[in-house]
């Protein structure tokens, strides 16, 4: 949560940044998990910040 | 009430303590603040002969927090004496906490602080009419000069001490606003922030200054002097001077305890007390946890568990 707020403050969009708990045992809710944020990212389209080094 | 103490009452005392300390063997190094090149200017002074305390002084330069210096100062058996701030004190207590020092091998000399003059405010006023501030004035007759920090100081007499040089000084009251300058930053919008801190992260000389004077960064090999590491490089473009700032704020959250010499030494002036601010008004809210190091029996809030944590965990 901290390093999560930290990173929005450095002006990173919120959804970029995720943090779920899920076991092992939870493979469902694995992929669910992945599919929303896959989505919530396509939307966003790609990310500007901290791209620059492979350049 | 007792009157104030100028500083060269203060210098007395101490140095007359310290000749003490080392004449008696007490201590093997006295680590103090001796007078700079300038007359706002003071410099780490480290005496070992009892002749040379005539070296050591107080003013309202005193800025640096020396506490970082006792790593190199550790001798098995012996003690350093050293002089503390309030503010720098919490940073004796980060070295205590992470068993960087023992406490028996530390005399503490407190000296209550009512402020510190930022040398960078000053020369704009040498030029104007006022004059700068004098260092042996026992009142702060500038106040505007004073480090932010200084503004809204939780801790004017130090927390831990063995010996404390003048009378205590009490907060200064409704310190509330303190989180104000983090509180209008969140406020922006992502890419007003992005652009905020890409203009300060792109000065950034990749010096380590900023982690050099840090009481919390004590990592025998930091991650950043390895030759080629993984997972972040040396090289001194955005996005890596990015994570460098992103990663040296994290590994101090819940330790930083808001001495400000990260953004002191900075030569050129990124506002790193902001990110390591922003962590502990997080951890307030989020942990009701007080600054760390200014109570050596709370054990920073990310190295502790409790049931009453805030995170969901779904």
């Amino acid at each position: 949560m901290i390093m999560k707020r930290l990173l929005e403050f450095t002006g990173l969009e919120p959804e970029r940044f995720q943090a779920r708990w899920i076991s092992g045992s939870e493979g469902a809710k694995f992929a669910a998990t992945v599919q929303e944020i896959t989505e919530q990212i396509k939307n966003l389209g790609p990310n500007t910040k901290m791209r620059d080094t492979d350049e | 009430m007792s009157e104030k103490k100028t500083p060269s009452q203060i210098t007395a005392k101490l140095r007359e303590e310290c000749r003490r300390l080392l004449e008696t063997g007490t201590v093997h190094t006295v680590i103090g603040f001796a007078r700079g090149s300038l007359p706002d200017r003071t410099v780490p002074v480290f005496i070992t002969n009892p002749k040379d305390v005539e070296h050591l002084t107080w003013n309202p330069f005193c800025a640096a927090n020396l506490s970082k210096y006792l790593l190199d100062h550790r001798r098995p058996g012996g003690k350093a004496a050293i002089i503390v701030k309030g503010c720098d004190s919490r940073g004796i207590v980060r070295l205590l906490q992470d068993n960087q020092i023992l406490r028996d091998q530390v005399h503490i000399l407190g000296i209550p602080c009512r402020g510190q003059y930022d040398h960078r405010k000053i020369p704009g006023l040498v030029a104007g009419e006022t004059g700068p501030p004098d260092p042996e004035s026992a009142a702060l007759v500038h106040p505007e000069l004073l480090f932010e920090k200084c503004a809204y100081c939780e801790n004017p007499t130090p927390v831990i001490y063995d010996l404390l040089l003048d009378d205590a000084v009490e907060p200064i009251a409704g310190s509330n606003g303190r989180f104000a300058e983090i509180t209008a930053l969140e406020e922006k919008t992502a890419l007003e922030k992005s652009a905020y801190w890409d203009d300060h992260f792109n000065r950034c000389l990749r010096c380590y200054a900023c982690r050099n004077a840090c009481p919390a960064c004590t990592c025998r090999e930091c991650v950043f002097d390895q030759f080629d590491p993984d997972w972040v490089s040396k090289r001194n473009n955005l996005s890596e001077n990015t994570a460098f700032h992103l990663i040296r704020a994290f590994h101090v959250a819940g330790r930083c305890v808001d001495c400000g010499e990260c953004d002191r030494v900075c030569p050129v002036q990124i506002p790193l007390r902001l990110l390591n601010r922003k962590i502990i008004k997080d951890l307030d809210e989020l942990f009701e946890a007080p600054t760390p190091g200014t109570d050596i029996n709370v054990k920073p809030a990310l190295g502790d568990f409790n049931s009453r944590d805030p995170d969901k965990f779904h």
